[in-house]
């Protein structure tokens, strides 16, 4: 692809994670622009201009309900059809936080059975309170193209900011088609890159994980915000560290140079 | 209720005045909720008189509203003109509901620290949760984008029969502060926890909010033209916060606490009216702009046209309501949070409607300003209030009777310790020094991902506290936003004045750490009731302090407020100030952290030991009680701070904490937190006994690592300011007076003491 690449950042109120996001895709050489729900809803806007599509964190309509439910229930009323094109057309959509949250309720993550049904939740954290600080990660890249960028079983570190992050998936045929088919791409580990348990695993998520990739390798959610480390500075260890780049850039990295390449 | 009934209920009541007693008049405003004094009542009187009529109650609840101690500073604005007012003008770029320094050419940064005291001991939750939704409405009024929240908070430790438990007041403010400001997408990126029986049953809540906005773009307050339409956008207008202002200008009486008064917070609408808000500001759409808080519409409208020396007019009606029973006079003074109040020119109205619809923000015209000085109020038809701008906005300004009580300073010679290792221990796991993680880690603190520096640095996993936060706005820019605190309420209880000070010094130094050059300032000054000569005596003390010691900074105070009245219950508060500092790094690359970076090099520390242990946190441990205050001489502060900020930027320095609470024996200790490395230290050539040589809390002073290769460098900037005091080291920490070992714990331990109460 020589022409621009459109990013879609789709928001409603509550989503508040939507400038960082922006500005990593602005810097990734890619024309993000912010979309309000609404504008897809009326037909302002049309999905199928996009390239890429990303559900930024925050707490769509407050949450009050369960977390991402509002918003799921929005954009299945008048944009399911829409959606399964977008993703079926292999195209890149990721949702990070809360936008992993939306993925799940959307049915879009993990759909181990293609048929869009809700497979999994993100529970409220095992320790029942709000956690933010940073995590330890290991990537198993698989065919996710956001992670191409990233050499496989590396330690990486990521912020988090959740309350409700607990991926539990809705029985273990679930979880276990989840795992072998290697779509737990992302894992909450020690310092030492062990499987471990809470605080390392911030939330206890089943099996640890952290980020969740559809099979076809084009559907990323993650609970970590790659978005808020895309420069080293905003690492929460970087006066420690001799990086030089942010470990949330190869994400978005990976999406462009997938786009360049296949289309 | 009969239709009849409500219709006849709304319309517009005369308060009949003229010709009262004073007896009859101090009951009128007692009735009222006014919380006027009868020399304020007097004056009204004889205003109405003039007008050849009684009142209305919209117009007297408006006065009470706008004559608050709370809005007007009545009690306090003396003081602040002949001490705070006038220091470094020429380094603030705009005053209004916050005040502006500039950053670099085209960015200035806006900033303002405020308390919700009163609504946060009444509703822990919600007063604290609308404490952080008021503060963002202050900075975004001057048209800047909301970049980081702060908060300081002072719980008490003992429960007070008759008000809600501390740990419940804890919890809910903690709670609210969590709730509010994750879901508005601004990172909680600063402040404090204090623990003193001082606050039981009165919790301070300090609330601070840091922006940025173009130069080009800063948004005045002021109306200065007629026919300029006003638009009230965001929330509805309801019955909660109604008399708030009047509530935190008495104090709280068992029994007396009224959950009206305390508003209602809705982030959700708030984050949108943020984003509708700038949008319209950055498209030149807004003449002017206010936020609603204390006194609601009453306070803004009257203050937007009286300051730009205008009139004007608002149809009550227009105002959106939550609920439809609603009196004028509830309409004109409600505190309803999430509310804005722009001034638009005419032919720009449908472009600013537009966009508030396009976010999904509720937004009504509701008038427009005038010729003349007179505002007109109108409720269906009617007219129910007609006011003299200039007299409705012009309280009295009371020079309180003030005395300072002359204290006797005890200068107290603890016995020598026998076990240093043990205090040290106890002094790393006190509520006030160990981890707050247990509350910060539950504030979004980097969302915007522009967080350089945090409230917790060093290895994942194992993170130690940091002195300042570093915010990069603009993520093309190297340049970033420094934010700290400085409050010390052991010292101002003991000396209001040197407490003062050594609040300023605080702020300087924890700014100075990250290695940014300090700004501006902004005051929020808790206190007790100022009708009170002796708590008057110690206002006075606690602003001199500030001057003083800001005057020779030559660094300005641009915003802040007063908090009178905290003294419910068996005991007051401290007369005390939290000051709220920002500062510019210049290149966020060079900014630094308290956490260690490497075995073998070597550590300084920048200042001297003292004997002046007065409230220290040793002092405390030992139950001495008196003593004097540590003292800050700012011609010390200047001259030391700012050659360290030269030896931060030259990157000669590693690793530099502030020395605070606990001396340079808690100092070197926070450092090794997040960093697992060590360090070894000889205290003879700082002289004094032992502990008051690592225990004591000097002022202007810190800890610095520096690299091997740089020692040189950095004691030529420093000159006589610096001694060196020993190296950086594996797994242990370990003080020595020559031979004789005075200290020596292990790192897992002193990890363990201050990570108390958290995992």
């Amino acid at each position: 692809m020589n022409r621009e690449i459109n990013v879609a950042i789709l928001t409603m109120e509550g989503t508040n994670n939507e400038e960082e996001a922006y500005l990593s895709f602005r810097f990734s050489g890619t024309s993000p622009e912010i979309v309000h729900l609404k504008k897809l809803e009326n037909r302002d806007k049309k999905l199928s201009n996009y390239d890429i599509l990303f559900f930024p964190g925050g707490f769509s309509a407050g949450d009050y309900v369960r977390a991402g439910a509002v918003m799921a229930a929005r954009l299945k009323s008048s944009l399911m059809k829409d959606l399964e094109e977008f993703v079926e057309s292999g195209k890149p959509v990721m949702g990070s936080c809360n936008g992993f949250q939306v993925l799940v309720e959307l049915g879009l993550i993990p759909n181990v059975n293609g048929d869009y049904a809700l497979e999994a939740a993100l529970a409220p954290n095992i320790s029942n309170r709000f956690e933010a600080r940073t995590v330890y990660l290991k990537v198993d890249k698989g065919n996710c193209l956001f992670l191409r960028e990233f050499e496989d079983n590396e330690i990486i570190k990521l912020p988090i900011a959740h309350s409700e992050g607990r991926f539990v998936p809705k029985d273990k045929e679930i979880l276990d088609k989840i795992i072998k088919s290697r779509m737990n791409v992302i894992s909450y580990v020690d310092s030492r890159g062990r499987q471990a348990k809470y605080p390392w695993n911030p939330n206890g998520s089943e099996r640890n994980i952290a980020g969740v990739c559809n099979k076809r390798g084009n559907v990323l959610g993650v609970m970590p915000h790659p978005e808020r480390v895309f420069y080293r500075y905003t690492e929460s260890d970087w006066t420690r560290e001799n990086s030089k780049t942010g470990m949330g850039n190869p994400f978005f990295r990976g999406a462009v140079q997938f786009l360049r390449e296949k289309y | 209720m009969s239709v009849w009934l409500m219709n006849e209920e709304r319309a517009r009541e005369e308060v009949p005045i003229l010709g009262k007693s004073v007896a009859e008049l101090s009951k009128i405003s007692k009735q009222m909720h006014l919380g006027l004094s009868t020399d304020e009542m007097s004056r009204i009187g004889s205003y109405f008189e003039k007008e050849g009529r009684e009142p209305t109650d919209v117009e007297i609840q408006a006065i009470a509203q706008a004559w608050s101690e709370h809005c007007s500073y009545k009690s306090s604005k003396v003081h602040l003109k002949k001490y705070i007012f006038g220091i470094g003008r020429e380094k603030i770029v705009a005053e209004g509901d916050a005040g502006l320094v500039s950053l670099d050419d085209d960015t200035a940064i806006s900033f303002k620290i405020e308390s919700h005291n009163h609504p946060s001991a009444i509703e822990p939750y919600g007063g604290a949760a609308t404490g952080v939704g008021g503060i963002l409405r202050d900075v975004l009024s001057m048209g800047a984008q909301p970049i980081a929240v702060t908060d300081v908070l002072y719980f008490g430790t003992k429960s007070v029969k008759g008000f809600p438990s501390p740990k419940f007041i804890e919890s809910g403010v903690i709670s609210g502060i969590r709730d509010y400001g994750n879901r508005v997408g601004i990172p909680t990126v600063s402040g404090g926890i204090v623990y003193s029986d001082f606050f039981s049953p009165n919790v301070l809540v300090n609330v601070g909010c840091v922006g940025v906005v173009d130069k080009r773009k800063i948004i005045s307050s002021a109306i200065s033209k007629p026919g300029i339409k006003l638009i009230i956008a965001g929330g509805k207008t309801g019955r909660d916060g109604i008399h708030g202002v009047n509530m935190a200008s008495a104090v709280m009486e068992i029994g007396e606490e009224d959950v009206t008064t305390v508003q209602l917070g809705s982030p959700i609408t708030k984050e949108p009216l943020i984003h509708a808000v700038l949008e319209a500001n950055d498209r030149g759409l807004i003449y002017a702009l206010k936020d609603l808080g204390g006194g609601g519409l009453s306070s803004v409208v009257g203050e937007m046209l009286q300051s730009g020396g205008v009139g004007g007019k608002v149809f009550l009606e227009k105002v959106l309501l939550k609920e439809k029973s609603m009196r004028p006079w509830e309409i004109w003074i409600s505190e309803s949070q999430e509310r804005m109040l722009l001034a638009v020119r005419e032919d720009q109205v449908n472009s600013v409607l537009e966009i508030m619809d396009s976010w999904d923000v509720t937004s009504a015209v509701i008038g427009e300003s005038e010729a003349g000085k007179r505002l007109r109020i109108f409720f269906e038809g009617k007219s129910v209030l007609d006011l003299d701008t200039n007299f409705m906005t012009s309280p009295m300004l009371y020079e309180r009777p003030s005395l300072v009580k002359e204290k006797q300073v005890i200068q107290w010679l603890p016995k020598y310790p026998t076990d240093f290792r043990r205090i040290l221990r106890n002094m790393l796991s006190d509520k006030n020094v160990r981890t707050k993680e247990y509350a910060v880690r539950q504030y979004d603190h980097t969302v915007r991902g522009s967080t350089v520096i945090g409230p917790f640095t060093g290895i994942v996993g194992r993170e130690g506290p940091s002195d300042a936060s570093v915010i990069r706005p603009n993520w093309s820019k190297e340049t970033g936003v420094a934010i700290s605190h400085g409050s010390n309420p052991f010292y101002s209880y003991i000396d209001p004045y040197l407490g003062g000070r050594a609040a300023v010094d605080e702020t300087v130094r924890n700014l100075i750490s990250v290695g940014s050059e300090p700004l501006g300032f902004s005051d929020c000054l808790n206190s007790g009731n100022p009708e009170n000569p002796e708590i008057m005596g110690e206002f006075i003390d606690m602003v001199r302090g500030l001057h003083d010691s800001a005057y020779a900074l030559n660094l300005p105070f641009v915003s802040g407020n007063v908090s009178f009245y905290n003294e419910a219950g068996r005991r007051r508060i401290p007369t005390f100030p939290t000051i709220l500092g920002v500062g510019k790094v210049e290149n966020i690359e060079r900014s630094v952290t308290p956490d260690l970076k490497g075995i073998g090099n070597a550590v300084y520390l920048v200042g001297v030991p003292t004997t002046d242990m007065g409230g220290s946190l040793y002092y405390r441990h030992l139950k001495l009680d008196g003593g004097r205050v540590p003292y800050s001489d700012p011609v010390t502060l200047k001259r030391r701070g700012w050659n360290l900020l030269k030896a931060i930027r030259s990157s000669c320095i590693k690793s530099v904490h502030d020395v605070s609470d606990g001396g340079i024996a808690v100092a070197i200790s926070e450092m090794t937190v997040g960093s697992g490395i060590g360090a070894t230290i000889d205290v003879a050539p700082l002289g004094l006994r032992n502990d008051f040589a690592i225990f004591s809390e000097p002022q202007s002073s810190w800890v610095v690592e520096v690299g091997e290769d740089r020692e040189e460098e950095f004691v030529k900037i420093l000159g006589d300011d610096t001694i060196y005091i020993g190296r950086t080291q594996d797994a242990r920490f370990t003080v020595a007076r020559g031979e004789e070992s005075v200290l020596d714990v292990d790192l897992e331990s002193i990890l363990k003491n201050w990570k108390k109460g958290y995992r």
